[in-house]
């Protein structure tokens, strides 16, 4: 009698355990897929409203977010805006990347793990095109492994991301400068000025991979955003977020795009860049009116 | 009860299984799940519901315009969803063809073409398109976004190329087929033609192209099939193409076929007693050269009608060029075996695009090189993916009078295969384009084969440093003509140097797409200087070229014909207009995306040289 129950039990266990593993969304315990909710928000330093190109672009800043079947994927590119000088505009080639970089990734060029290839890749791709491509930009990348559960980023200059978990800041990214307000770049230089201008390689990229947990919160943004706003402001406003559905996700990135927009023309406030800058013997105040791109995402159940 | 009755009874017995008959092979539409297809328009119609796909993969092509393992211009951008449709422009997300045009065939290193070439077979490149399922095509959709009108022939394979096991029986269906057609707009169109129906289910789908009469590259977006998963019942289309398609369409319009000559005369010998009338009295060289009008198959078939014929036409004076590309889709070892007997004097020979899917096994053309290898004088290979080592080992062991050799595409021969090369010393024209050569192969080919004129290695990706290759090309071989470096990524002034001091003789350089030569070295100037006959002269892409450089060729390359600057910022209409004035034989200038050029100044160059086509294309 004993027997048959526990071997009931057994039948019972193998036979739910092999329909769990053909469902290929079994959920629950976090056995299952994830994937990223994502929402963007920016606004482009001069007010140029309607500008929108294709893809996502917020003045010379651009974005973009990816779906695979292996891995979802997003993006932030700051334009350099010194190029405007001499006659380039500098969305061309933060939006032309980030375009390449949506491409790759739809069409699944690419390795989840590693975030640098993409970057390579895609820098290799802008330098295929006929059209004599010009500029340069930062980058950061941040791939979500569906089945590891581990989230890989490249990060090349002073844009970057956080991951937060629990209402405090458990990853970051790291900036990388040359010098003041000089941040490694990616660049495509005319003929003549070829190693007179910055030009970083994709290798230079700073990369890390952790493990990410249903719930955690993954903010991307140019320095447009961490310029403006130190964490604790940041922190609160994603104490606001309630749950993972896109309409709350979007508000909340937009609020925060919002409070940086506001903040950055605030002549009298001491912004993170104003107190890196005292902390340096420049002795200003305000804001740092900029491109402001933001890319929130939270990681959730993965559903087609 | 009236006659009427049991009529009517049978009748409506008939009518209603008739009716059931159909119901039962109606099928449910399907839905695609796959993101490379879009969902099925499933219609209202309880018969077979359409299913409509995307190209899953693209499994074969001729050429292209982007590099390997790029996604620019390249023929994978032809799988899966449209990316630029329907805006028009040249988009790197699109699918482009190498040439256009009639630019190569004017060049110095035009190939001469075959005699006995059928005029139904035009087809200058071809791409091959798996879909996800099989399915009777009742349409194919071709979605062009720049100077459509390239595509003119549709096929259709039974074989399955995601099926594990090799199919038994390969056949390769015409689905549609037209002469080129000039299109006069080069906007954006999708291209729907009436295709024939096939009785076999097939997700392997090729285009054929000709370019001729583009005015710029074609570029394709996207191929949609649509099919029924059943084999439709009712045949609502008429089949408008012949199911030989292959061959020539003469006899039907020709009023007297071959089978109507063959009885007048065999009437005609009746009454006058001789065996092969009025044919006994012509002289036998004059039959033959009746015969070099023929083509192949007309021939094979006038071998059957006597033996007065047949020694005619097995004669192998009859097979000194034998093109058997335009019969790619039923070539096999058999056919090859037949042809053999009659090849002991081939000295050019044909065999592109033909013998894949296993339609010709490395025996089967070991065996025919055996028979005809040792007059074989010219051999054209392109995308013959059933060469292996084995056979350019056969070639270099046969072919010792070779001179003329085709490899294009063919990127499945693994590099050691390259090495046999070598040992054809009278080579003088090699097309290594988008092969796995290696270097130390090439190095010694050039080494040895001191007679070249002709070399193309464009889009040799696995050739480690170019300097070292022109530089081997300048020492060695000094009756070069032609060159093409087509995206040789390495190559830098030295190379150049070498090779414009090694092979003054050059009238054809092709360095598009070769980022690391700056001009701001002097390599452009060096190369005006030091190659007075240039004809062609490809800088495409090569952002650094400048005004000194356009005057430099001005000045001293006064025969040139071809000239592509694509893509740079520092060439002014003033010096272009030098140019043109100086270099009276030009009819090629390619200024597309040169930032200085823009469509008032081509205008206006336009209207002072009209003879030049000045090519500036756009993206939107």
């Amino acid at each position: 009698m004993f027997s048959v129950l526990s071997y009931g039990r057994l039948v019972a266990r193998a036979v739910l355990g092999g329909l769990s593993q053909t469902d290929p969304r079994a959920g629950g315990g976090g056995g299952g897929d994830y994937g990223l909710v994502t929402a963007g928000c920016g606004f482009g330093k001069d007010f140029r409203k309607g500008l929108l190109k294709k893809g996502a672009c917020y003045g010379d800043d651009a974005c973009f977010v990816a779906r695979h079947r292996s891995a979802d994927v997003l993006g932030v590119a700051d334009g350099v805006g010194g190029w405007r000088d001499y006659g380039v505009d500098p969305s061309q080639f933060s939006g032309t990347l980030m375009r390449t970089c949506e491409r790759l990734v739809k069409e699944g060029r690419f390795v989840p793990s590693n975030p640098i290839g993409i970057l390579t890749t895609s820098y290799c791709e802008l330098l295929q095109n006929k059209v004599p491509l010009l500029g340069s930009s930062t980058a950061c990348i941040v791939v979500l492994d569906r089945t590891s559960h581990r989230l890989h980023t490249a990060n090349l200059g002073d844009s970057g991301f956080l991951v937060v978990r629990g209402g405090e800041v458990v990853h970051r990214s790291d900036e990388q400068q040359h010098y003041f307000n000089t941040p490694f770049q990616l660049s495509i230089a005319p003929p003549e000025a070829e190693g007179v201008v910055l030009s970083d390689s994709p290798d230079a990229a700073d990369s890390t991979s952790f493990d990410v947990q249903l719930g955690d919160i993954i903010l991307t943004a140019t320095d447009g955003l961490f310029d403006n706003m130190p964490d604790y402001m940041i922190l609160q406003e994603l104490k606001k977020l309630k749950n993972s559905n896109y309409e709350s996700i979007q508000q909340t990135a937009r609020s925060i795009a919002e409070q940086a927009h506001e903040l950055a023309y605030d002549p009298n406030y001491m912004s993170p860049f104003a107190q890196f800058a005292c902390d340096n013997g420049l002795n200003v105040r305000g804001g740092k009116p900029d491109d402001i791109t933001v890319l929130l995402s939270i990681v959730a159940e993965y559903t087609d | 009860m009236p006659p009427v009755f049991p009529m009517l009874t049978v009748l409506t017995m008939f009518y209603y299984m008739c009716l059931r008959r159909r119901a039962r092979t109606a099928t449910r539409g399907e839905m695609m799940n796959s993101h490379r297809t879009i969902e099925a328009n499933s219609r209202t119609s309880p018969l077979n519901a359409e299913v409509v796909q995307y190209a899953k993969e693209v499994v074969d092509f001729s050429s292209h315009y982007g590099s390997e393992n790029s996604m620019s211009y390249t023929m994978w951008n032809l799988a899966g969803v449209p990316n630029v449709f329907p805006s028009s422009g040249d988009f790197t997300q699109t699918a482009v063809f190498r040439t256009y045009g009639t630019w190569w065939d004017q060049c110095p290193s035009a190939p001469v073409p075959f005699k006995r070439t059928p005029p139904n077979f035009q087809s200058q490149d071809y791409v091959e398109l798996a879909f996800e399922q099989q399915v009777y095509p009742t349409a194919v959709h071709v979605l062009e976004t720049y100077h459509p009108g390239a595509v003119i022939r549709i096929l259709a394979c039974s074989a399955n190329p995601y099926s594990p096991s090799p199919p038994a029986e390969v056949r390769w269906e015409i689905l549609w087929s037209e002469k080129p057609t000039k299109v006069n707009a080069s906007q954006a169109r999708q291209f729907k033609p009436c295709i024939k129906q096939i009785n076999f289910p097939t997700n392997l789908i090729r285009l054929e192209v000709n370019s001729s009469l583009l005015d710029y590259y074609t570029e394709l977006d996207a191929v949609v099939l649509h099919g029924t998963k059943d084999k439709p019942v009712l045949s609502l289309k008429t089949s408008l193409i012949d199911m030989n398609d292959l061959e020539d369409d003469y006899e039907e319009k020709n009023g007297c076929g071959m089978d109507n000559l063959n009885k007048k005369f065999s009437s005609i010998a009746l009454r006058e007693g001789t065996s092969n009338g009025y044919f006994d009295k012509l002289p036998y060289e004059l039959i033959q050269l009746i015969l070099n009008h023929l083509t192949l198959p007309d021939l094979c078939r006038l071998a059957q009608t006597c033996k007065l014929l047949n020694q005619h036409c097995c004669d192998p004076l009859q097979y000194i060029h034998l093109n058997l590309q335009p019969y790619w889709a039923k070539l096999n070892d058999t056919s090859l075996e037949f042809l053999q007997p009659r090849c002991t004097l081939v000295q050019w020979l044909n065999l592109s695009w033909t013998g894949n899917r296993g339609f010709i096994s490395v025996s089967g053309f070991s065996r025919f090189l055996k028979v005809c290898g040792s007059e074989l004088v010219r051999l054209e290979l392109s995308c013959s993916h059933f060469l292996n080592e084995t056979c350019l080992e056969i070639i270099s062991e046969m072919c010792l009078n070779l001179q003329d050799l085709n490899l294009s595409s063919c990127d499945k021969l693994p590099p050691q295969a390259f090495n046999h090369i070598a040992k054809l010393c009278g080579l003088k024209r090699l097309v290594l384009y988008r092969t796995k050569v290696e270097q130390t192969a090439l190095l010694s080919v050039l080494n040895f084969c001191s007679e070249l004129q002709h070399l193309s290695l464009g889009s040799c990706v696995m050739i480690e440093d170019y300097d070292v290759i022109a530089s081997m090309i300048g020492a060695k071989c000094k009756k070069l003509r032609t060159l093409d470096l087509w995206r040789c990524k390495n190559i830098t002034e030295n190379g150049i140097a070498e090779l414009a001091s090694g092979c003054p003789l050059l009238e054809e350089l092709d360095l598009g797409w070769c980022p690391t030569l700056q001009s701001s070295t002097g390599c452009f100037a060096k190369l005006a200087r030091q190659l007075p006959n240039l004809q062609k002269l490809f800088l495409t892409a090569n952002r650094s070229v400048c005004d000194t450089d356009i005057e430099e060729l001005a000045c001293n390359c006064t025969r040139l014909r071809q000239l592509d600057i694509l893509g740079t910022r520092m060439v002014s209409p003033a010096s272009l207009r030098k140019l043109l004035e100086s270099c009276k034989d030009l009819s090629l200038l390619d200024v597309s995306f040169c930032s200085q050029i823009d469509n008032r100044a081509v205008l206006e160059l336009n209207v002072s040289f009209p003879k030049v086509f000045i090519k500036k294309s756009f993206t939107q």
